[in-house]
């Protein structure tokens, strides 16, 4: 185990450092043109005609189509989850919207031209009359009779409704000695990764083959949704990612570019190149999160929670083909969480609007039902007058009732929930943090310490779709010796490449240089399906270990034979194969491959299959798809949660809040390699305090987007985010053979009920309730102000 | 409407002709190939774009390129060339490596010509100094952590 557990730098580091990542953008062809996409300025609206000829006439024009000629062209896009499968609603997307428009961004036509100018301007030109329809904002709202429909034919703006429920709940509210109700509003944001998404097709007419470079976490998945889409086999497309510059899901689908880059490469019989921009992005790429999480609890005096009834609506948005709108099914399938509350119901409703279309975002639904439970422990622990973390220490799953199975089938493998919270209380002086408030409060300063508590579900395998629980790897090695791994994973610049390289450096024994790791060429690599739900170092690192084992076996089969020893009796390490105890029996690794390649008929390697060469798939042995005598069903293999403190301080007269420290005890089971694990949860806690404190998607009532650009969707800079305080409790995962659980998306849920805690906290004078977000200064300036002209009562926001 | 302009982009004389509209970051990645140089938002937020004009760091989205006539323009891969000691990384750049403070890497070249100017203006620059140093350059994968502690390292041993 010479790499496994250390803090290895990842291995693209010293080329991205000095600027040589060939992201998407930076790839070209001769003689390409490029796309511009005509989007709606209306949030609902009726395309009563598309006037294309002056667009047509305009110097350097190659292409102008609209909706008419996509549906003649190609197919609706395969929705990456079909709400149809779930007992849901549908509707068909096409690349381009075809007679009504349904959120202001909608695609409605497309120009290449030889030139980006040339493009902007004939986009310009193209004139599309449009009728309004009345716009619906709102999700309750959506919800009333009365409400203007997105898609008539449904008869309702209910996309979906999801029931779980177990145990007796009527009874537990019965006898509990109090129950509370409350409802928290999270508000719209979005993933937005620095890098825009960006294609390049290349329709090769001669070779009757696509090529398309495309910035995405799934290459194969779409590669068979883009034949699906465009007529065309499977066979006659390559997907070719190069790096990816951030994604946090929104890059695991096929958009309607993707396709349509394609589709106008072939019509132009040139490449076509297509980079997003950034309102674009903004108002088009995928939103997340804005959801009504309402509450009913029931406890009693000693803290123990009996009872939950939760309803969520999720505001969707519009329906697109990326499968979005899941986070909401997520949000309802991961309560109650880390407790056990068998009495337990969960009502989710899903709702479509005149906002852009959700869009996979890190947290996917699971930063939901975190912060849910986060609050309603903190108002369990405010009513019966006891400390906010040992209501959570009351209510956790006991760690020695592992796997526990949830009223909706989760099924969480392993853990000490109790043991993390503990622990992180100790590391960060919880029990003595009153003294220095009080000190503080003396001066008119106001700090505050919260608790929180994230499940992170990883690994999402869902029935009849590409979201699922297994993967491959092919390793090879080459006569020199030298490694290729070649996986159905792909990295978007997370850095499970260098876990992978670590995994099986140690499985050959050889040094990790001699490792390269191949991924996002579906050419190239063995089918997977990509990045996505932490699913790419224990899933893809274990196909990777299964094939280094298999092709290792090889090498010590022969090299036993060479050093007349026996394969149980040799170490490999570093690239040298020794007889235990005898320095002087040893054959470097490399002559072992030479030999196996070149001497495949001499007497060491006759009598084993030639080759050194393995491709191996893993699945999760713990995901059931067969309903239990319950009817419950578990999708998620892999259960990584983070115990988490964190200090502010909030500035009375501004209303603004101070991250000053933020501390977690974090289970991702074996870490493979602490520089990474502890990068990703940094990144990721940046990333929930932004969506708690600084991003929002704004809309006024008629659907306009308020908050298009970097100017006004603010995200975190180095001032605002403090440094994390990571500390690792290792419980292995029992079903990977590592013992490594999900590790990436953790720590983006727990900001939202930790610092929302820490806040309540410090305002404890003012009397202050959160039930809303995002903590702007201006709603928390509000919340103070409220109670300062009226001490009658506490404030609510 | 087109112009010609003459500067110099990694020590190296160049004339071009571009369209007036033309943004400096565009001219550097499409015109001249200097793909390190990134494209994050178009408006002067993210810093991705960050290159060095005539000593200052600029972000490249935010000029014209048929303003930069006369000027002298510094990318990473000059930077990279210029500063390279025996086949070696740059410290700045080691000590980014060494902390793994980059993910995705669409926001290093920016970060490290910020990091460049920082520590040229203040050699021995506080974690505030640093955080506001760099408060320019968005990184949405590191939250930044891993990129302080590079900072400070190379603080450190900077010796002057």
């Amino acid at each position: 185990m010479a790499y496994i557990g250390s803090a290895v730098s990842g291995i693209l580091d010293t080329r991205l450092v000095a600027g040589k990542g060939q992201y998407t953008a930076d790839v070209s062809l001769p003689d390409m043109g490029y796309m511009t996409v005509v989007r709606s300025p209306y949030a609902h609206a009726r395309i009563l005609s598309i006037d294309t000829s002056a667009a047509q006439q305009h110097p350097g024009v190659r292409i102008v189509v609209t909706g008419t000629d996509i549906q003649q062209w190609s197919q609706p896009i395969p929705h990456t989850l079909n709400p149809s499968a779930f007992g849901g609603k549908t509707t068909d997307i096409y690349c381009l919207a075809i007679d009504r428009v349904h959120y202001v961004g909608t695609p409605v036509a497309a120009v290449v031209a030889d030139t980006r100018h040339a493009a902007t301007e004939a986009a310009g030109l193209i004139e599309v009359e449009y009728a309004d329809l009345p716009v619906v904002i709102d999700a309750e709202r959506a919800l009333e009779p009365d409400s203007p429909l997105l898609y008539p034919e449904w008869e309702t703006n209910e996309l979906m409704h999801v029931r779980f429920q177990g145990g007796d709940v009527e009874p537990a509210f019965a006898n509990a000695d109090h129950i509370l109700d409350d409802t928290l509003r999270l508000h719209r944001h979005t993933a937005t990764p620095l890098e825009p998404r960006a294609a390049l097709a290349h329709y090769d007419d001669r070779a009757e083959h696509l090529t398309l470079w495309v910035s995405t976490q799934a290459p194969h998945p779409l590669r068979t949704t883009l034949a699906n889409t465009l007529n065309m086999d499977e066979n006659d497309i390559q997907v070719i990612q190069p790096q990816v510059g951030g994604a946090f899901g929104v890059k695991i689908p096929t958009y309607q570019e993707d396709p349509l880059a394609c589709l106008l490469s072939k019509r132009t019989g040139r490449p076509v190149k297509w980079i997003e921009e950034r309102t674009e992005h903004l108002m088009a790429g995928g939103h997340a999160r804005e959801q009504t999480l309402k509450f009913s609890v029931a406890c009693q005096a000693d803290g123990t929670v009996v009872g939950l009834k939760v309803r969520i609506i999720g505001d969707v948005g519009a329906l697109a083909a990326v499968g979005g709108w899941g986070m909401s099914y997520v949000a309802s399938f991961v309560v109650p969480g880390p407790y056990k509350i068998p009495n337990c119901e969960v009502d989710l409703s899903i709702v479509v609007t005149n906002k852009g279309p959700w869009n996979a975002y890190r947290g996917f639904g699971k930063e939901a039902a975190s912060f849910l439970m986060d609050r309603v422990m903190d108002r369990v622990a405010d009513t019966v007058q006891m400390d906010r973390a040992a209501v959570r220490l009351k209510n956790f799953v006991p760690k020695d009732e592992f796997p526990y199975t949830q009223i909706s089938g989760a099924t969480l493998d392993s853990g000490d929930y109790a043991k993390a919270l503990q622990a992180v209380m100790d590391k960060a002086g919880y029990h003595d943090f009153a003294e220095e408030q009080q000190r503080l409060r003396a001066q008119g300063r106001y700090i505050g310490i919260g608790v929180g508590f994230e499940l992170t579900p990883e690994g999402g395998c869902i029935p009849d779709s590409f979201i699922g629980g297994y993967e491959g790897a092919t390793v090879r090695v080459s006569p020199s010796g030298q490694v290729t791994v070649l996986t159905g994973v792909t990295s978007p610049g997370s850095g499970n490449e260098t876990g992978i390289a670590q995994i099986v450096a140690d499985a050959l024994g050889v040094p990790l240089s001699a490792v390269r790791v191949i991924q996002g060429d579906t050419q190239a690599c063995p089918y997977g399906l990509g990045n996505w739900s932490s699913r790419s170092l224990f899933m893809g690192g274990s196909a990777s270990l299964y094939a280094a084992r298999e092709v290792h076996h090889k090498v010590l089969r022969v090299a036993a034979s060479m050093l007349q020893s026996t394969p149980e009796d040799l170490d490999c390490e570093q690239g040298r194969i020794r007889v235990k105890g005898q320095a002087d029996r040893e054959v470097a690794f490399n002559a072992v491959a030479e030999y196996i390649h070149k001497r495949a008929f001499d007497h060491h390697a006759f009598d084993m299959e030639p080759g050194l060469e393995s491709t191996r798939y893993f699945r999760m042995g713990n995901i059931h798809h067969v309903p239990d005598d319950k009817g419950r069903i578990n999708t998620y293999p892999s259960y990584p949660y983070a115990a988490c403190v964190a200090v502010v301080e909030v500035d009375v007269e501004t209303g603004v809040i101070t991250l000053l420290r933020y501390v977690t005890v974090h289970d991702c089971g074996t870490v493979i390699n602490p520089l990474l694990v502890e990068g990703q949860f940094q990144g990721a806690v940046a990333q929930g305090l932004g969506g708690l404190i600084y991003e929002q998607l704004s809309y006024d009532d008629n659907g306009q987007l308020q908050t298009g650009t970097f100017m006004d969707y603010t995200l975190p800079t180095a001032v605002e985010v403090p440094s994390v305080e990571i500390h690792h409790q290792e419980v292995p995962s029992p079903f990977t053979p590592l013992g490594a659980k999900g590790a990436g998306e953790s720590g983006v849920s727990s900001p939202f009920g930790t610092i929302v805690s820490a806040v309540e906290n410090a305002l404890t004078p003012f009397g202050v309730t959160i039930h809303a977000t995002p903590l702007t200064p201006q709603r928390v300036w509000r919340m103070i102000h409220a109670t300062r002209h009226d001490n009658s009562g506490g404030a609510d926001a | 409407m087109q112009t010609t302009i003459q500067l110099t982009v990694n020590n190296t004389p160049c004339e071009a002709t571009v369209d007036t509209r033309t943004l400096l970051v565009d001219f550097l990645r499409d015109q001249l190939d200097l793909t390190g140089t990134h494209l994050g938002c178009a408006t002067g937020n993210c810093g991705a774009c960050t290159v060095v004009l005539d000593g200052l760091t600029v972000k490249a989205c935010t000029i014209l390129a048929a303003d930069v006539t006369g000027s002298a323009v510094t990318t990473i891969e000059g930077w990279t060339q210029d500063t390279r000691q025996s086949g070696d990384l740059h410290p700045i750049q080691a000590a980014f490596v060494k902390h793994h403070a980059l993910q995705c890497g669409f926001c290093t070249p920016g970060m490290v010509l910020s990091v460049q100017q920082l520590l040229q203006e203040k050699p021995h620059p506080t974690e505030a100094d640093i955080r506001h140093g760099i408060a320019g350059n968005l990184c949405r994968c590191t939250g930044y952590a891993s990129i302080i502690k590079a900072v400070q390292e190379i603080a450190r041993g900077s010796g002057d």
